[in-house]
């Protein structure tokens, strides 16, 4: 079974602070991570491979740097990378990299899943879905948390009103994963040395893909930002559980508020 | 370790200029607190530090001997120490066991001493008794969570009503407070008025509203029972005001000031002890064919530590001896309270090192001392803060005013 | 020159450290309270491979040699001093010293499952009157047909109740002393006379064992001899060298995590109407914190580089070990400070840092014979031999 999934990387939240106050954004660490919610994606389509005889190949259309993202896929136990771009398609927005990708899987070859994340995090996009899936005419499924596959049937858990509903899909099929579905993997240590010594990244420009400039005209226009109203921030305490209590108790009295 | 060398500094014309020796009495002084250190007091301590718990029984002999009210009057049944025999006391106590000697450091100093400095005749008559036999042991609760070095800072309240103080708060950090009678308890009578509207009183284990916490659990000390305070709606009889409204933080800082010598001594003690240990160890242990106290690493583990403690040993004792002479001794108390809680924590830290592996073994009383002296640069004081009062004497004299 | 890490060690770095807040975070307070080993993060740690970091990866390791070991050392020794220990005696020395005198079938039958986390190791060198001085080691070997026959004791062997295989020096020949006459072996806990004696009960690092080994008629096949027969001195000077560098990237880590503490607590804790971060006394204790970590990270991290491209590093790594030890425990110490009275107590992570902190002064050769190791290469340049 060969699964296809799509990579995309935000900046790394914890890098940069939003002042409301000063209508700015603070960056103190650039640096990408892969889109959380993709992360989960991918998991997903791992745990497919962890199960069965499959084959998961990472993708991604952009800019350059989302080699590393593709690397750490690998890493995360991906088999191969496709990393679409050049000068033009470093340029484009959200529907000219989900064009982009449908023309990159298109090129791969066959495929019997693609497994996306439900949306960004960072512009919490959600149009890549069923972008491909329109592409490709394939069924989709939404909200997944969990998939498994027996006698060429997948059989997806998904979310449903507040509970969980059991869905079959014939293949080839596009599942979009929801945020949070389940805990991704680490990235093996091993896998990241040979990521980056051992193994490739296939890279194809959009002549490769047979799109131009004119194909991917930007669909979106930024106007400028806005920033939500200022608001008093508490103090976040993070560690375990028993930690956080302590920390939480510790802070109270220091503050005089219990005893 | 402990010689107490009887030096007559004379003038050639005859005149005695400086005296640096005991007299006969506080030498078999001396002696007797070593001999009980020794032995009811250092069998003690690998067990108290195990269990958290100082074994009654302890204080209960110390008792019998005097020590519990080292520094009461006859009349309320103390042994009526002079100073140099009190730090003599602690010493040899710590070189027993350290967390023996803060709790009888904080028993007699910050809450007996300050009841005979500042309270009552009825007061003293009520309470230095049973503190004397051991019955009731005293301890002293002055910081709260949000004061801690700024002390003046602190927020429990105590109103009069009718015959009786009201007080409310918490106070944390109470050495002794899992097995004391009776608290020293610091609050505001005048809640607007800062460190002028702080007063002292006597609260018994048993004041209506008063609850003692869990214990607080410690790096070393484990013994001592380090307790908060939760004091809701605390009811207190206002003949247990000690001293007068107002007057409570003139009384800590006196308090501070024998407790800051108390633990120079304490540590001082400590310092023995830790090199004592270092010298036996080294002795017994082979490495590379001897003794590794051939070795010079060891050898000056061991010089630099009895060259700090030669210098200690002088300025404590002068301490408490500028004490017992009722001169001010305050800067000199927090002067030798930084050197000798550094240098206890700087000896046990290398002792540790001359025990090699072993140092790092509960076996080995080295690696309790170490613990437990981390304590010493925070405690009565924290270091830097102590740092901050010897300046601020100092540039007081050049007319030029600091903050802390 | 160039000191940036090369993109694979930034992308296993954010894997550990965030391995190490998810994973080893949370149980580090337990396992101190407990006086347990952490098997399960062990079984965690070798799911990812980060139980064999430093060997290739055809024996299961990482393939990411001496830097990335002290990487994931770094990001340990933030969160962890324990679990670092745990891991390092594992495979800093216990498999490190398999990995660089081993034949290939010992390193087919031995390292691989120890770099994959199966089996635990650990190095038993140490004996009651042979700590410093391991030339003074009295456990014998003593040739029986196709056998070893060991008789002796170890002492403070971390990880030696768990482990499984374990690299043990013991005296062939008395008569030749260190240099010729004690050799390594490999034994696994399976051998018919090897058993565990007591357990140490220590200050800190309480989340790692420390244990006796008994060797009584303990049978090891010669096939075991790890290197040369009678260069066991050798094997595990060179196991020794390579561990410094990693334990002083283990003290870095938690020199690094007490300044940050104390910073923040620093900023969080007002006393005197401001928050005592506004003092000077404070400032200068996180600068010469700031200062000694980053010039311990510059030493640790170029031995490392030294080590994997094969160079020259013995003097090197006696360095990273003695300074690296003594920077942790003085950062910790300040920290300690910083947090006044909450410094002292247990509910906070500060005094289970300063306690495990001690043992680095200590383990792994004293401080004071990394002097000598320091010393005496030195004075070699010069054409003189000092005496330990
Ligand atoms: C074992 C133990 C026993 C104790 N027993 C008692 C007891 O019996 N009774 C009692 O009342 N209290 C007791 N204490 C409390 C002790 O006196 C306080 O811990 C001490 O005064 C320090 O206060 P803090 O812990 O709030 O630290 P903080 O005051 O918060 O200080 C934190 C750090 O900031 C530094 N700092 C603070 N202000 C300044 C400044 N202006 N300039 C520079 N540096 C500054 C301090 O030196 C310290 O390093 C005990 C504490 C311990 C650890
Ligand atoms: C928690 C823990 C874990 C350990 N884990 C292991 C392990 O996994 N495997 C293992 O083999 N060992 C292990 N050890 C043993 C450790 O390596 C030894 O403790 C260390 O080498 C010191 O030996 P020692 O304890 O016998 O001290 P000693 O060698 O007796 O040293 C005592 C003191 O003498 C000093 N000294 C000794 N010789 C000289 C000299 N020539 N010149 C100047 N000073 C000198 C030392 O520096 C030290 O200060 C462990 C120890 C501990 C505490």
């Amino acid at each position: 079974m060969r699964i296809i999934v799509p990579i995309r990387q935000i900046l790394d939240p914890r890098g940069f602070t939003v002042s409301p106050r000063h209508e700015r954004i603070f960056i103190n660490r650039e640096e990408y991570i892969i889109n959380p919610n993709d992360k989960n994606a991918l998991e997903v389509a791992l745990s497919l491979k962890d199960a069965g005889d499959a084959e998961v190949i990472v993708i991604a259309g952009g800019q350059a740097r989302l080699d590393d993202a593709l690397r750490e896929a690998m890493a995360m136990g991906a088999d191969a990378a496709y990393l679409l771009t050049d000068e033009v398609l470093a340029k484009t927005d959200a529907a000219g990299v989900a064009e982009a990708l449908a023309r990159g899987i298109e090129k791969i070859g066959d495929f019997d899943l693609i497994v996306v994340g439900q949306e960004t995090l960072d512009t919490a996009d959600a149009l890549l879905g069923p972008w491909l899936a329109e592409y490709f005419g394939v069924a989709q499924v939404g909200g997944v948390r969990q998939a498994s596959v027996s006698d060429g049937v997948l059989r997806v858990r998904r979310d449903w009103g507040a509970g969980y509903a059991e869905v079959e899909v014939a293949l080839p099929a596009l599942l979009t994963v929801a945020p949070g579905a389940n805990k991704p993997r680490y990235p093996h240590g091993g896998r990241i040395m040979a990521a980056y010594r051992e193994w490739q990244v296939n890279i194809w420009g959009s002549e490769d893909l047979g799109l131009s400039a004119a194909d991917l005209i930007l669909l979106t226009q930024r106007r400028g930002r806005t920033f939500p109203p200022e608001r008093t921030l508490g103090e976040r305490l993070t560690g375990s559980p028993q930690d956080v209590a302590a920390e939480l108790v510790q802070q109270l009295r220091l503050r005089g508020l219990v005893g | 370790m402990t010689v107490i060398y009887k030096v007559t500094v004379t003038l050639t014309c005859g005149r005695i200029i400086m005296d640096f020796a005991l007299t006969d009495e506080q030498r078999m002084f001396q002696k007797m607190f070593a001999d009980f250190a020794e032995k009811e007091v250092k069998p003690i301590g690998e067990q108290a530090d195990y269990e958290e718990l100082l074994p009654m029984e302890v204080l209960q002999k110390a008792a019998m001997q005097g020590f519990m009210g080292a520094l009461f009057p006859e009349e309320c049944s103390g042994a009526c120490l002079d100073f140099v025999s009190y730090i003599m006391l602690l010493e040899e106590l710590a070189k027993a066991d350290v967390t023996t000697a803060m709790a009888v450091s904080v028993h007699n100093g910050l809450a007996g001493k300050t009841i005979l400095d500042f309270g009552s005749a009825e007061q003293r008559e009520k309470y230095l008794e049973p503190m004397a036999f051991g019955e009731m042991i005293g301890a002293f609760a002055l910081t709260e969570p949000a004061a801690g070095s700024d002390a003046a800072a602190l927020e429990s309240t105590a109103l009069r009503d009718g015959d009786d103080y009201v007080l409310n708060g918490n106070k944390i950090w109470v050495s002794n407070g899992g097995i004391a009678g009776l608290f020293v308890v610091f609050a505001k009578t005048d809640p607007g008025a800062g460190a002028k509207g702080i007063s002292a009183f006597i609260v018994e284990r048993d004041a209506p509203g008063l609850k003692v916490g869990r214990r607080e659990k410690t790096l070393g000390l484990r013994g001592l029972t380090i307790t908060p305070l939760y004091m809701t709606d605390c009811r207190v009889p206002a003949a247990n005001l000690l001293g007068e409204e107002g007057q409570g933080f003139k009384i800590a800082l006196q308090a501070l000031n024998v407790a800051r010598l108390s633990l120079s001594a304490v540590a001082l003690g400590a310092c023995q002890r830790a090199v004592e240990e270092g010298i036996a160890f080294s002795i017994e242990h082979t490495q590379f064919g001897g003794p590794i106290a051939l070795k010079q690493a060891i050898q000056n583990f061991v010089a630099d530590s009895a060259a700090e403690i030669e210098g200690l040993r002088w300025l404590v004792y002068h301490t408490a001896w500028l004490a017992e002479q009722g001169e001010p001794f305050a800067q000199e108390a927090a002067i030798a309270k930084l050197l000798a809680s550094e240098a206890a924590f700087r000896i046990a830290n290398r002792m540790v090192q001359v025990h090699g592996g072993y140092g790092y073994m509960k076996e080995y009383a080295i690696e309790r001392i170490y613990r437990d002296t981390r304590a010493l640069p925070i405690i009565e004081g924290a270091n830097e803060v102590l740092r901050f009062v010897i300046a601020r004497d100092l540039y007081d004299q050049a007319g030029l005013k600091i903050k802390p | 020159m160039d000191f940036t890490f090369p993109k694979e060690y930034e992308l296993f770095r954010r894997m550990v450290r965030e391995f190490a807040e998810n994973e080893v975070r949370p149980l580090a307070k337990k396992i101190d309270a407990e006086h347990r080993v952490p098997f399960e993060t062990i079984k965690k740690a070798a799911k990812l491979g980060l139980m064999g970091v430093p060997f290739p990866r055809k024996y299961g390791g990482c393939g990411a040699g001496e830097i990335g070991y002290c990487i994931l050392m770094e990001e340990l020794g933030r969160v962890c001093t324990s679990t670092a220990t745990v891991i390092g005696a594992h495979t800093g020395i216990g498999a490190m010293a398999i990995y660089l005198d081993g034949t290939e079938e010992q390193k087919e039958k031995y390292l691989k499952p120890l770099a994959s986390g199966e089996k635990i190791g650990a190095f038993a060198l140490t004996e009651a009157q042979a700590g410093s001085d391991a030339a003074a080691i009295k456990t014998r070997a003593v040739r029986d047909g196709d056998y070893y026959v060991l008789n002796g004791s170890k002492c403070f062997i971390t990880n030696g109740d768990i482990a499984d295989i374990i690299t043990v020096m013991a005296v062939t020949d008395p008569s030749l002393g260190a240099r010729g006459g004690v050799t390594a072996f490999i034994v696994e806990k399976e051998f018919p006379g090897f058993s565990i004696g007591t357990l140490e009960n220590k200050m800190g690092i309480r989340g790692s064992s420390t244990a006796e080994l008994i060797f009584e008629d303990c049978r090891v096949p010669k096939e075991n001899v790890l290197g040369q027969f009678g260069a066991g001195f050798i094997t595990f000077m060179k196991t020794l060298d390579v561990g410094r560098a990693s334990l002083a990237a283990a003290c870095l880590g938690g020199a690094q995590a007490a300044m940050e503490a104390a910073m923040k607590w620093a900023k969080a804790r007002t006393q005197f109407g401001v928050p005592i971060a506004q003092k000077q006394s404070v400032h200068f204790a996180i600068a010469d914190m700031a200062t000694e970590i980053e010039a311990l990270r510059s030493l640790v991290y170029r031995t490392a580089w030294l080590i994997d491209t094969g160079q020259p590093h013995i003097k090197e790594a006696a360095m990273c070990k003695l300074y690296g030890s003594e920077v942790a425990s003085r950062c910790i110490n300040r920290t300690l400070q910083i947090f006044g009275g909450m410094g002292y107590s247990r509910e906070f992570w500060v005094e289970r840092a300063f306690r495990d902190a001690r043992i680095a002064e200590i383990f792994e050769g004293t401080n004071e014979i990394q002097r000598i190791v320091i010393a005496s290469n030195l004075f070699r340049e010069l054409g003189l031999r000092i005496s330990p």
